[in-house]
């Protein structure tokens, strides 16, 4: 199930320091075609700075990140996009005064030229999103639930070949996180490679093949949920020094 | 060049750039605590030189005593522009933070109903009060301070001070900080926001109608002077940093003495759009300006 | 109720959409014929001119709302823009006797490239800073013109501004005796821009503007560099003020910068638009027709004795419609529309 193997981003020892801060430190790990990778980490722990890196929005100090073989470090976030990389963000921020469809159009600009096909593609994700319903709505009128999913939504209709998530299901109902979950993984038999950050580690569990923990900028763990949830490092950054000398 | 005549352009510049420094404080309180750009800010003083006036060509009353109205006048007027015009928006828009945008209109709106109402009143003659003091140049050394200047630069200093102090040492005064800082959290903590917001905009004003009086006896009034002044404002609160009161007198004072020195060398239009373009420079490259925050 | 149907979605609730879409349509047509007839039906020469001023402020502010009602920036800067092209066409007419149609087209060019200049840096900022940075370039520019009386061997005539040549009735001089003419071409000029607009709300830029607008970050990774689309959208704005620029010259045949690159003209061509509705292809026209006749009205009837009072009234209207109608008056005339095709269709 965990893709074709050959390696579709490959990030290479990339690195950034905020003041005094080192937020990433020599962060290397590779992505494979047609996985759904998780990278894990307690607060603080440089997850969201080296995603930021991966989606162009932070500079890298050092290292580089190869999408396809081809060094994207330092890219322009629309370049990113142009390339086949698309993201969410933690917060989602939908274009509030527009129409589902229409949060649905904007990014199908950067595929094709033809408004018809745009707005038949946008429909298509309306519907796979389960929201084609609401496609006239604007997306004010939304629950927190659907703007989510509209975020995602509006990321895969960039058409990308890599998908980057940031905290899907923070705030989500158990019930919600579930359809989020069988949304993910609908999202990758469409062929597009995830990485996912996450806190919630059940979601993780059931989602993701393969997990990376970083801690304090670093990278500590790598490897199936369930070896990695059990090695020392890991539940010691999580739970603290005691959790992990019990375990 | 001339010692004398350099030494003399920057103690000019030094007075004047002082009085835009004081104007600006309204302005830059009035943003650090509501997030609200007044546009409106010069066409208040505009009200308070022309009350100044009135008061002397009607009742006879000396400019520097008129003072006792225009403050109290211009205070009870930012308070109504406040609690009538401005709070709406922010109970429409159902936050505490109100859409910057949406603010800056309001405000404009409000600068145009001013200004035209004045320009309807008075006409678009050029008016000036006059004192009845007697107020001879001082001499610092070989170059002349003009007294009336100084008053108004004096003033400026201890209007600064003074709103320190105050923001610093009563409860009033640090209810209005903890609603700049946070005003979620000061609204939590049993603050009355929307009464310490009128509060702080009457103060804003309340500053331009003492500078009113002040300066009514050495600015040609007319119904339009606001908007100059407005502008200059905006470049001395942008120049000493949004929200910071020394800021914004440090700002004052580096506009004042560049334009003085500036117009040695060049036309005083120059000058003018010299610092225009220091304006627009300082927001590009440093937001913050020369001071941090409140 | 959830659902708001507005006419520029792509939504695909076709059956609200067509018959609020005929009604319009309708309206749309109606108004046309009007326009088109009015200097027909009223010749007379002073009503003519007022026509001819607010389809002038319709233009601009439709030129105005282009960038600024799309991408949410308020520009209070957009007068140095029509500057440019009034001065440039009146100069290339008087001093190297060029025809102004082209003079015109050369003044949007060279507001165009101005636009670039201010634009690049100026974009950056949001909200109040934008709008402070636009009036001190506006005014840099105002103030440089009304004190300059030659640049570069150029008479720029100061504050006195610069009267146009009068050569008599003349097509390629865009001179004319009579004001009808000038109807016609301002007429057309409006319905080139309210084409254009609607050709932006249906087009890549147009959806790009709209998602800056909406959150900047979220646009970049659509796949948007937000400086690039706000550069062009500016650049067609600032180009279509320059014509407009160039035409106010030829009708009032005199510019002068006080009143052509003064920051009351861009707050005219702002407060139109907002009032009217920003980012729609009729509001800033509905706004222009709304307001233009009040200060046509007093400056006509109580000119004399009370010089600003359309000023007070249009600021009074602002104050209002940003608090109760922020998205202006074509708002409730939409659901008005919508309610009426329903109730036809129903019927």
């Amino acid at each position: 199930m965990s893709g074709d193997g050959t390696p579709l981003l490959q990030v290479r020892g990339i690195s950034k320091r905020f003041g005094g801060l080192q937020a990433v430190h020599d962060l290397s790990f590779d992505l494979r075609r047609g996985e759904i990778l998780a990278l894990l980490g307690p607060n603080g722990a440089g997850k969201t700075t080296a995603f930021n890196m991966i989606a162009g929005y932070f500079r890298t100090d050092q290292g580089r990140i190869l999408f396809e073989g081809r060094d994207i470090a330092g890219r322009k976030p629309w370049d990113i996009c142009r390339i086949g990389i698309a993201r969410t963000f933690q917060l989602s921020k939908p274009f509030s005064d527009l129409t589902v469809a229409e949060n649905l159009m904007v990014g199908g600009f950067v595929r094709r030229s033809e408004i018809d096909e745009i707005r038949a593609k946008a429909l298509e994700i309306a519907d796979f999103l389960g929201m084609g319903h609401q496609a006239a709505t604007e997306v004010q009128h939304l629950t927190a639930f659907d703007r989510r999913k509209l975020e995602l939504g509006r990321a895969l209709s960039t058409e990308p070949k890599l998908l980057l998530m940031d905290e899907v299901v923070a705030g989500a109902t158990p019930s919600e996180a579930q359809e989020m979950v069988e949304l993910v993984r609908r999202i990758r038999d469409r062929g597009v490679t995830i990485l996912i950050v996450e806190h919630v580690m059940k979601v993780i569990m059931a989602l993701s093949e393969r997990v990376i923990v970083m801690e304090s900028g670093r990278l500590i763990a790598n490897g199936k949920p369930k070896d990695v949830v059990r090695q020392p490092e890991v539940l010691k950054a999580y739970f603290g020094e005691g959790y992990a000398a019990r375990a | 060049m001339d010692p004398l005549i350099l030494g003399f352009a920057v103690v000019n510049g030094l007075l004047i750039g002082g009085i835009y420094g004081g104007v600006a404080l309204g302005l830059s309180l009035i943003f650090g605590v509501l997030r609200v750009v007044n546009f409106a800010h010069g066409s208040l003083l505009m009200v308070g030189l022309y009350t100044a006036y009135w008061l002397q060509a009607l009742a006879g009353i000396d400019p520097y005593a008129s003072v006792i109205f225009t403050v109290p006048l211009l205070f009870c007027m930012g308070y109504f522009i406040q609690r009538v015009i401005i709070a709406p928006l922010i109970w429409r828009e159902s936050a505490l933070v109100v859409e910057p945008l949406s603010a800056l209109l309001l405000t404009a709106g409000v600068y145009l109903v001013i200004d035209n109402l004045a320009l309807m009143a008075f006409g678009p003659d050029v008016r000036s009060a006059s004192t009845s003091l007697d107020m001879p140049p001082i001499m610092l050394g070989p170059i002349p301070v003009n007294m009336q200047r100084f008053i108004g630069f004096s003033a400026a200093i201890l209007a600064a001070i003074g709103l320190v102090v105050w923001l610093r040492q009563t409860r009033m005064g640090r209810a209005i900080r903890a609603t700049a800082q946070n005003r979620d959290a000061a609204a939590l903590s049993g603050i009355d926001v929307p009464m310490i917001y009128a509060v702080t905009f009457g103060v804003g004003t309340a500053l331009l109608g003492l500078f009113g009086s002040l300066l009514a006896t050495f600015i040609p009034i007319t119904p339009n002077v606001g908007l100059s002044f407005g502008i200059r404002s905006f470049i001395v609160v942008v120049l000493g940093g949004i929200g910071s009161i020394p800021g914004s007198i440090l700002g004052g004072l580096v506009i004042g003495v560049f334009e003085a020195i500036a117009s040695q060398f060049v036309p005083a239009t120059s000058a003018a759009i010299l610092s225009l373009g220091l304006f627009i420079l300082i927001l590009l490259v440093r937001p913050g300006g020369l001071m941090g925050k409140l | 109720m959830a659902l708001r149907i507005s006419k520029n979605m792509g939504a695909p609730q076709l059956a609200t959409k067509s018959g609020y879409g005929r009604m319009a349509t309708l309206l749309v047509v109606a108004a046309g014929v009007v326009a088109l007839a009015l200097p027909i039906a009223m010749p007379d020469p002073y009503f003519v001119h007022s026509c001819i001023v607010v389809l002038l402020f319709a233009y601009m502010a439709t030129s105005w709302n282009f960038v600024c009602g799309y991408v949410g920036q308020l520009s209070i800067g957009h007068a140095m823009f029509a500057g440019v092209g009034g001065y440039a066409t009146v100069l290339i007419f008087s001093r190297l006797g060029i025809s102004p149609w082209l003079g015109m087209l050369v003044g949007g060019v060279l507001a165009a490239m101005l636009s670039v200049v201010v634009g690049y840096p100026t974009f950056r900022l949001k909200g109040p800073y934008f709008a402070l940075t636009t009036i001190a370039f506006a005014e840099m520019i105002r103030i440089w013109v009304e004190n300059t009386d030659t640049f570069l061997g150029i008479p720029l005539n100061g504050a006195a501004g610069i009267t146009v040549p009068l050569v008599g009735e003349s097509w390629v001089a865009f001179q004319f005796n009579g004001k009808t003419p000038y109807y016609y071409v301002i007429l057309v000029m409006l319905v080139l821009a309210l084409l254009a607009t609607w050709r932006l709300e249906r087009s890549k830029l147009g959806f790009y503007l709209k998602a800056i607008r909406g959150d900047r970050d979220a646009a970049e990774a659509l796949g948007i560099s937000p400086a690039r689309y706000q550069l062009v959208a500016l650049a067609i704005s600032a180009f279509m003020t320059g014509v407009g620029g160039g035409f106010y010259a030829q009708f009032f045949r005199y510019v002068n910068a006080d009143r052509l690159i003064g920051v009351e003209f861009s707050i005219d061509l702002a407060l139109m638009s907002i009032i009217g509705g920003q980012g729609t292809v009729f509001g800033p026209l509905l706004g222009a027709v709304l307001l233009t006749p009040i200060a046509e009205i007093t400056r006509g009837h109580l000119g004399g004795v009370l010089p600003g009072l359309h000023i007070v009234i249009y600021g009074i209207i602002l104050i209002l419609a940003v608090l109760y109608l922020p998205k202006g008056l074509i708002d409730p005339l939409r659901s008005i529309l919508s309610r009426l095709s329903k109730n036809g269709r129903s019927a």
